[in-house]
């Protein structure tokens, strides 16, 4: 046999190595400090951060913390986003025990549709309750009418947390369900032989095991609610009440001359609320679930009988489901082939096509639907290919600032997506070479890929983890360079988990709005843009089209997703 | 194929060293196995020489090339050395055809095609498994894993040969025909090898010279009959077979001494042995150096403590002077005492009492 023992070059391998390893950490780190640390530049700057002749000053927080109406922002968003946590813990936790455990009929059926919310943009979401339930919504002229009285009012900061706290639910029984497929139900089995009675059981040991997923749920909810837009925009703002999120968006788009000083300096307050909250989060669950979405092995565990209270927790299910998702989008689709929606007239008189024709009559409408299919589409792609990479680096490398690296991959979790776009689009101010992206939808990409790093590192790291090391270090063994083991062996047997992670993001891309706020102009519109444009012009009938439009195809991609590939979105 | 000198080699994790100053010189085309309990530093050595992990001091080279000098700073990649490792989960690319996996190392290698055809045939005829080149791995067996990740080794003709614990993930009866076949072909290739594992069994059968390991240091290195037939230490004596320890105090002077128990018995030790008179010592006595019946040697009372049936045979323990003593006979006993002959010479000194072999003996099973 001709000897082929060892290849040369040993030493210049590894160089190829490292060169690429740096590479990557280092794109990487551009694109998620790139968006923070204009803005943190611009709160402590006297003017905006492309004028000349710029001067340090504390001027900007002076005026925020001195302006009357701050202290009523901070107030209202925070809460806000504690009774929408309150009401989004509290009943995820009880309904996530009611699928999961429980003989509740059909439970397998809502424990899928009690996660459509997920999938749904929060822009849409907000505007089905405000058709829905909204002073002259459908259900609320309704209620009038048959009962003389209706006794809710959806512009109010209770009202607001309803909606922000029922959109939240998923994400609570998510984190429950996954705790309770790796809970030790041999745990409960022990009470029960101790003589514990089921009622008991569940209180005492089901509950308490809970508790983490609910707080760890909790604190991303908590976070998501302060860092909506759709709801302050869509329902507070008509009515005074101002947020956070708002104020930002009042200050930095809405008005003729934004406030440059004023929003950085809000802006790095908000960051700073986020980031303490997420020190409490880790505090909590430690550094080891961060990674851990949700998995874990179908053991059955034992099912409770609910005994004579199986029909009521059916009702309260249902209930759930039906008025809590299914009425508002069922009222967007609705209204968006009638030209006025009212339980006073029969609605086949008002049956109409017009709000279509109307929404893609124009060619901006058609823009926005393109744009936002080619981000959804190719943008999620590339995303997910450097997503894996970075995930590669961190878990499947020698690489020096890995362990950096997965902090750094992290971080976006903590910006709100409007101040991604934000960022963004004072970087591209400020940055020479970005400038070139202006006008052109891969700015908003940019963004995209910033915001969602966390998201596809999250879900991939996880797969990553139950590949064996072994394989690559047999590659390496046999020759193969770090490069040609990661990408011969690694990222093959990673495509089902890409595949996965390519299926989330494509659906984040699809709905994604706010972090496009401050980014797009005349040609790079995408769905949510637009859609939030006829909202401020009050034109609700091609909103609700372009709202259908947006349900249909992110219907549409899901089951193909799921029919052809196999793929499931949330496990 | 070439010889592989390892000096001084230190591996450190944190402030705990996993390896402690190890030396070895295997000459060319030996077969050589590390022994030890898990921990004691052998996979470490292991993965230190395939270049897996970068070890804190020492150098490692094989023949005229250095893998690594701590004193130089040289690393070489694993990807530039050379060597063939079967890992313990045989690491097979679930997603490769058998043939595809052999065929990987020789695209690496830009081997031409006709070629990477005629040596993936050779190598999978070598291992007896030619016609499963078509297969995945999840569709062999154990065995055939084991051999399929053998021949992706050798068919691009390493340097050096390095097996990690190849036959742990097999069942009882499998090992003991991989076992045979392994010695098989061995002799065939006669490579240079380094063979890690912890079953005493595998490393007498198969081995040139042994390297027993514990705690990260060389307990001893010697041929397989050395090691079971003069332990230096009681740690090899014990992890080397079963084995039985007698302490008591060493007595006498010169060339006669024996050992002195608590209930006034006494036993010869052998000639030469390292006792000091008045300490204790521990002689170490293998199964077929304890007999039942009559015979020459010295004889010794012993108390049945148990019995046990283990199939065909009764598993005894007895307790002479104290020493707690497991022995297998062919029927049941009837009394409580029970007279063992040990025959003249027999057995290995230690100076140590047997009391500090307790962890070690816990951690071989």
């Amino acid at each position: 046999m001709a000897v082929t023992g060892h290849r040369p070059g040993g030493q210049s391998s590894d160089l190829q190595a490292k060169a690429i390893q740096y590479g990557l950490a280092l794109v990487t780190v551009l694109v998620v400090l790139g968006p923070i640390l204009p803005i943190l530049y611009q709160s402590v700057i006297d003017r905006p951060i492309y004028a000349t002749g710029q001067e340090l000053t504390t001027a900007n927080y002076r005026a925020i913390l001195s302006a009357p109406a701050f202290g009523g922002v901070v107030w209202n968003s925070l809460t806000f986003s504690f009774w929408s946590t309150v009401i989004s813990q509290g009943l995820g936790a009880v309904l996530a025990l009611l699928i999961g455990r429980t003989n509740l009929p059909l439970a397998r059926m809502f424990g899928s549709v009690t996660l459509w919310p997920l999938f749904i943009s929060g822009l849409v979401f907000a505007f089905g309750w405000f058709v829905a339930y909204g002073p002259s919504g459908f259900v609320t002229l309704w209620i009038r009418a048959t009962f003389g009285v209706v006794p809710w009012n959806l512009y109010s900061i209770s009202g607001m947390s309803v909606i922000s706290g029922i959109s939240s639910i998923p994400i609570t029984v998510v984190f429950c369900l996954g705790a309770m497929a790796l809970s030790d139900s041999s745990l409960e089995d022990a009470a029960r032989t101790c003589g514990a009675g089921p009622w008991r059981v569940v209180t005492r040991i089901t509950l308490p095991m809970l508790m983490p997923a609910v707080a760890y749920s909790g604190i991303l909810n908590f976070l998501g609610a302060l860092e909506s837009l759709s709801i302050p925009l869509i329902i507070g703002k008509p009515v005074g009440i101002e947020m956070f999120m708002t104020f930002i968006y009042t200050e930095g788009i809405e008005r003729p001359q934004p406030n440059y000083g004023v929003v950085g300096a809000a802006t790095v307050m908000l960051l700073a609320i986020i980031a303490v909250l997420i020190l409490l989060q880790e505090r909590i669950v430690g550094n080891t679930r961060r990674f851990q979405t949700v998995s874990g092995k179908a053991t059955a565990a034992r099912i409770f009988d609910l005994g004579p209270w199986r029909w009521p927790a059916f009702a309260l299910v249902s209930a759930y489901v039906l008025l809590g998702v299914g009425v508002p989008l069922g009222m967007v689709l609705l209204r968006a082939f009638v030209s006025f929606l009212s339980p006073l007239v029969p609605l086949a008189n008002l049956l109409t096509l017009a709000n279509f024709s109307e929404a893609l009559a124009n060619p901006a409408n058609i823009r926005s639907l393109t744009n936002t299919l080619v981000l959804a589409i190719g943008g999620g792609f590339l995303a997910t290919v450097a997503y894996s990479l970075v995930a590669l680096v961190v878990h499947r490398s020698t690489f020096r600032w890995r362990g950096p690296l997965k902090y750094v991959a992290l971080m976006p979790r903590a910006v709100p997506g409007v101040i991604a776009g934000l960022g963004v689009f004072y970087a591209m101010l400020t940055v020479p070479g970005l400038s070139a992206l202006n006008g052109t939808i891969w700015i908003i990409g940019l963004a995209y890929l910033s915001r969602y790093l966390p998201t596809g590192f999250g879900v991939l790291s996880p797969a990553l983890a139950q590949i064996g090391t072994d394989l690559d270090r047999a590659a390496r063994v046999m020759g193969a360079t770090w490069w040609q083991a990661t990408t011969g062996i690694i990222l093959h047997l990673l495509r089902p988990a890409m595949l996965g992670a390519y299926a989330l993001i494509f659906v984040a891309f699809l709905k994604e709005y706010s972090t496009a706020v401050f980014l797009f102009g005349p040609g790079t519109e995408v769905l949510g843009t637009s859609m939030l444009r006829y909202w401020v012009n009050g034109d609700i009938g091609p909103m609700a089209a372009l709202s259908a439009v947006q349900i249909g195809l992110t219907v549409f991609f899901i089951a193909l997703a799921q029919g052809v590939f196999g793929v499931r979105l949330v496990k | 194929m070439a010889e592989l000198v390892i000096d001084h080699l230190v591996k450190r994790f944190g402030a705990f060293t996993a390896l402690k100053d190890f030396s070895l010189h295997v000459r060319d085309g030996e077969f050589v196995s590390f022994l030890g309990p898990s921990g004691c530093g052998k996979s470490t050595t292991l993965a230190a020489i395939a270049g897996l992990d970068r070890p804190s001091e020492g150098s490692i080279r094989i023949g005229a090339r250095t893998f690594y000098d701590g004193t130089k700073g040289i690393f070489l990649p694993p990807e530039a050395r050379g060597c063939g490792l079967v890992f313990q989960s045989y690491a097979l690319w679930p997603h490769m055809t058998v043939a595809k996996n052999l065929s990987f190392p020789l695209k690496l290698r830009r081997v031409p095609k006709a070629e990477q055809g005629r040596r993936i045939a050779q190598a999978l005829d070598l291992v007896e498994m030619g016609p499963y080149a078509d297969r995945f791995p999840h569709e062999l067996s154990g065995g055939q894993q084991q051999r399929v990740a053998l021949a992706r080794t050798l068919v691009y003709n390493p340097e050096i040969l390095l097996l990690d614990e190849p036959l742990s993930n097999l069942d009882a009866k499998l090992r003991d025909r991989a076992r045979i076949w392994l010695a098989e072909l061995r002799d065939k290739l006669r490579m240079t090898t380094i063979y890690v594992t912890h079953d005493q069994v595998e490393a007498l059968s198969l081995s040139d010279r042994i390297v027993v390991m514990n705690k990260g240091e060389i307990a001893q290195i010697g041929t397989p009959q050395e090691i079971y037939e003069n332990p230096t230490d009681a740690f090899v004596a014990d992890f080397i077979g079963t084995t039985n320890f007698l302490t008591g105090v060493a007595a006498g002077s010169g060339g006669r001494m024996h050992l002195q128990f608590p209930d006034g018995q006494t036993l010869g030790l052998p000639a030469g042995a390292r006792a000091v008179p008045g300490q204790p010592a521990t002689l170490a006595l293998r199964p077929n150096q304890l007999l039942t019946g009559d015979g020459p040697g010295t004889a010794l009372k012993a108390r049945v403590t148990g019995q046990a049936y283990v199939g065909g045979r009764w598993q005894v323990s007895l307790d002479i002077g104290g020493n707690p003593v497991r022995l297998e006979v062919e029927d049941r006993l009837e009394g409580d005492t029970l007279t063992i002959r040990v025959p003249d010479g027999a057995g290995a000194v230690f100076r140590a009492s047997a009391d500090t072999l307790a962890p070690v003996t816990a951690g071989a099973a």
